[in-house]
């Protein structure tokens, strides 16, 4: 009798067990394909390239998404009509040339000969439904970035007008970002979108093979790639959120690239014979932005130039960063447009002076007080800025959020003196970093209002000549090293482990073009 | 019987009602998943034009009647990172978690009813005190620490096993043994005080005074209604097991629930935020459910009005 009572528990167990898994039984049959393809990448590791990630893709929609770990997935897969070298040069991509045609017009030229990985050819019809539908609808992620865009026609097969709502002299760097990602307009049109998302075709060096969510995107070679045959069979992203694993999984020789390598882990790393440390400066820079409303103790100038000269960023950068940081006095590093070399790679840093200019705005030790709004990840250095300013005699209180309270705040612009923040620029331009200082975006964030600045900013948001256009934001950048209405801490570096099977040099925009990271011999 | 389980079922409604929501509110109450769906150059009219696209302008009332009269209909929305049905999503990861779930129950098992019967057989000897001073430890490491000292041991260090992800066997033994090692330490004492107790009940002196094996008597007599207690244990250790998992699948980076709640709450996706906890509600109602129908089957002494 015992005996029956016991096995029918077990049953009932198995059944919960099995009733349960069967809810979720539609991707049960795919374990083993993933298991299969892990053991070949360890045995065949010259065409496999494996990178491992902090972040998923969010999915293969290239114009609804927002971060820059997706982007650097999906080039692989989808195209641009103009592409970033490494030095972030415009060189043609889907489009072979281009020309301004009037002040609101561009026309591209499209290369011939292209298929998309389903087949089918590349013509101006997919230019004008891709560009047409990440202008138009508005709940795209990417849309702010291309709204201006009124229409794209196409003149012939392999000719484009793309017609602008006013003056824009981005387009060409909105065309080179994720949002411009070329879909294939027939086989959305003929199969429907949600069946793209499930396997998505591009024009791109590789094309999709697999994505588990949270676990890995395969990506196999496109043999019909229009700029020569791929260097990889296979290349495969791994999402590992967790640091320690990441590094662990390059150790142990499971990925030959590993991102976001934190700064304590760098000396274990190049402590390893075939492991390698590289680093490249990324398009971030972490500075402190102040509240000039008045009334509030940083509306005043020498309380700035005082904060500015109170923080040793070299300091900052050596220590919390373990070296991965270039301190700047602007935030337009070089590789953007309208940066002025002038003002990078050099900080100002002196005690003395900040405590002067301090009891010269009239503070005594700890009368001037402010508080500062981080966000958790980047609570360290904060620590460190807030601690070098108690020391010159302000009162700092530090306000660590957590990352997506700090992000409703910003957005809702409610922060009080200080918000520090590190700022990145998938356009390129100065105009990305400089706008929030225009009267109107200004209201309410930092306040600031100088007429000069104004003047130039409006100027250079509809000049269409490159070079007077650069010289209005350096001019812009030297008013604001003297206005500070930020003051920049560094650029900030991204920091790879790579295995010594392969030769990798990163990008400051931080992409993984497959085809520029070769097996070394 | 079958009125009791229809009396359970009938309570499920309720309880879902009132968890879906809490949830509901809690996700709504604690961001805005528009800050962190655009750029950081996006204007406030663009910010405008997504929460109005999100429905997120409409009243709180609003909102909730609208995603409970979807809810009902098994559509808790879409999630705002992937694009794609929330419940699908959440659905497509149990059956990572349910693996993972089912390897640490079965490491626990295979450690702990050992140990567990030894130290009662040997009570208060020196292998009793090793056994209870080795679950005190187990109980108290925590489980991001074991995960990352095991991967270190047998991933960098020996190269045996895979450091992490989702594939084969291999795959599956750390993660599990990490998850597994807490619940085997539990269920060890447990199975000890359980077997201490019977061992010194009339019927075992009874089958001792018989002549038979010492053997016979603590595997046929002893143990098997030692385990009675441990079943309890095991099934809300079940449930637990499914929803608790987050640290240990972020550490091994396994594709289940835990891993994405982890990241739907990171970047505010309340679509599956919701659909995941509904799930995991769902399941360990309906666990506990079946484990009261186990232990009427079980023993006829317990009755249900």
């Amino acid at each position: 009798m015992r005996k029956r009572q016991w096995t029918s528990m077990w049953i009932t167990l198995l059944a919960v067990v099995l009733v349960l898994s069967a809810c979720g039984g539609k991707s049960t049959g795919t374990d083993s394909n993933s298991a299969s393809s892990e053991s070949g990448s360890g045995t065949s590791a010259s065409t496999t390239l494996t990178i491992a990630a902090a972040t998923d893709i969010e999915s293969f929609d290239p114009h609804n998404n927002n971060n820059t770990s997706s982007e650097a997935v999906l080039v692989n897969v989808f195209d641009y009509l103009i592409k970033n070298d490494s030095e972030q040069k415009k060189v043609p991509g889907l489009a072979t040339s281009w020309e301004q045609v009037n002040d609101t017009t561009w026309r591209f030229k499209l290369r011939e000969g292209v298929t998309f990985h389903n087949g089918d050819p590349f013509t101006s019809a997919d230019v004008k439904y891709t560009l047409e539908r990440v202008a138009k609808d508005s709940t795209l992620k990417q849309n702010s970035y291309f709204k201006n865009i009124v229409e794209v026609k196409a003149v012939d097969e392999y000719t484009v007008d793309i017609i602008t709502d006013g003056p824009d002299p981005l387009l060409l760097n909105r065309l080179s970002k994720m949002g411009a990602g070329i879909l294939p307009a027939k086989y959305i049109e003929d199969k429907g979108f949600d069946q793209f998302l499930k396997q998505p075709v591009g024009t791109g060096p590789y094309q999709f093979s697999k994505w588990t969510k949270d676990d890995r995107v395969e990506l196999v070679k496109n043999e019909n790639y229009f700029d020569g045959e791929p260097k990889w069979n296979e290349v495969v992203f791994r999402v590992i959120p967790e640091a320690s694993t990441r590094v662990s999984e390059l150790l142990a020789g499971g990925v030959d690239i590993a991102a976001s390598i934190p700064s304590t882990d760098i000396a274990r790393i190049e402590g390893e014979a075939d492991k390698k440390i590289v680093k490249a400066p990324i398009q971030r820079v972490l500075q402190l932005i102040f509240r000039q409303t008045e009334g509030s103790v940083t509306a005043d100038p020498k309380v700035r130039e005082a904060i500015d000269l109170a923080i040793d960023k070299q300091g900052i950068v050596d220590s919390i960063a373990g070296g991965a940081g270039i301190v700047t006095r602007t935030s337009v590093t070089p590789g953007n447009f309208g940066a002025d070399p002038s003002l990078y790679k050099t900080s100002l840093y002196d005690q003395e002076k900040a405590k002067q200019l301090l009891q010269e705005a009239g503070y005594a030790e700890g009368e001037a007080e402010m508080t500062i709004s981080v966000s958790s990840q980047y609570k360290e250095p904060a620590e460190v800025v807030a601690a070098m300013l108690e020391q010159v005699g302000f009162k700092i209180n530090l306000d660590v959020l957590e990352p997506s309270a700090f992000s409703e705040r910003y957005s809702s612009k409610s922060f009080k003196e200080i918000f520090m923040i590190g700022i990145g620029n998938s356009l390129f331009d100065a105009s990305n970093n400089y706008n929030r200082y225009m009267v109107e975006e200004a209201k309410g964030e930092s306040d600031y209002n100088n007429p000069e600045v104004e003047k130039l900013l409006q100027s250079a948001l509809v000049n269409m000549d490159p070079a007077s256009r650069e010289k209005e934001y350096q001019q812009v950048q030297h008013i604001l090293a003297e206005d500070r209405p930020a003051v920049y801490l560094y650029q900030m570096e991204g920091v790879y482990g790579t295995d010594s099977r392969v030769n990798f040099q990163p990008r400051s925009d931080e992409m993984f073009y497959a085809d520029e990271i070769t097996p070394a011999q | 019987m079958g009125k009791y389980v229809l009396k359970s079922l009938l309570q499920v409604i309720p309880v879902l009602f009132i968890v879906s929501l809490i949830v509901f509110i809690l996700v709504r109450v604690t961001g805005d998943p528009v800050a962190l769906m655009l750029p950081e150059t996006a204007t406030a009219e663009d910010r405008a034009v997504l929460t109005q696209a999100l429905g997120l302008d409409q009243p709180l009332y609003t909102q909730y009647i609208k995603f409970l009269g979807s809810a009902l209909q098994g559509d808790f929305g879409q999630s705002f990172r992937y694009g794609e049905p929330a419940l699908q999503l959440v659905l497509e990861r149990l059956p990572a978690s349910f693996e993972l779930a089912v390897a640490a129950m079965f490491f626990a098992i295979v450690m702990a009813i050992p140990l567990g019967v030894a130290s009662a057989v040997k009570r208060n000897t020196f292998t009793d005190l090793i056994i209870s001073g080795i679950s005190v430890i187990g109980k108290a490491m925590p489980n991001f620490w074991m995960g990352i000292m095991l991967i270190l041991l047998f991933s960098v260090m020996l190269g045996v096993l895979p450091v992490s992800g989702r594939g084969g066997i291999s795959h599956l033994i750390l993660p599990a043994f990490t998850l597994g090692v807490g619940l085997a330490a539990q269920m060890t004492r447990l199975i000890r005080s359980s077997m201490l107790e019977i061992l010194s009940q009339d019927y075992i002196r009874t089958a001792r005074s018989k002549g038979l094996g010492r053997m016979v008597v603590i595997g046929r007599h002893a143990f098997r209604n030692g385990l009675i207690p441990v079943v309890t244990i095991m099934s809300l250790q079940f449930t637990s097991l499914i929803g608790g998992t987050l640290i240990t699948e972020t550490v091994f980076s396994w594709p289940g629930l835990g891993q994405l709640l982890v990241v739907a709450v990171n970047t505010h996706d309340m679509a599956i935020v919701q659909a995941a906890v509904f799930v995991i509600a769902f399941i360990v109602v309906v666990t506990n459910i079946l484990t009261d129908v186990a232990y009427r089957l079980l023993d006829p002494r317990i009755k249900y009005d």
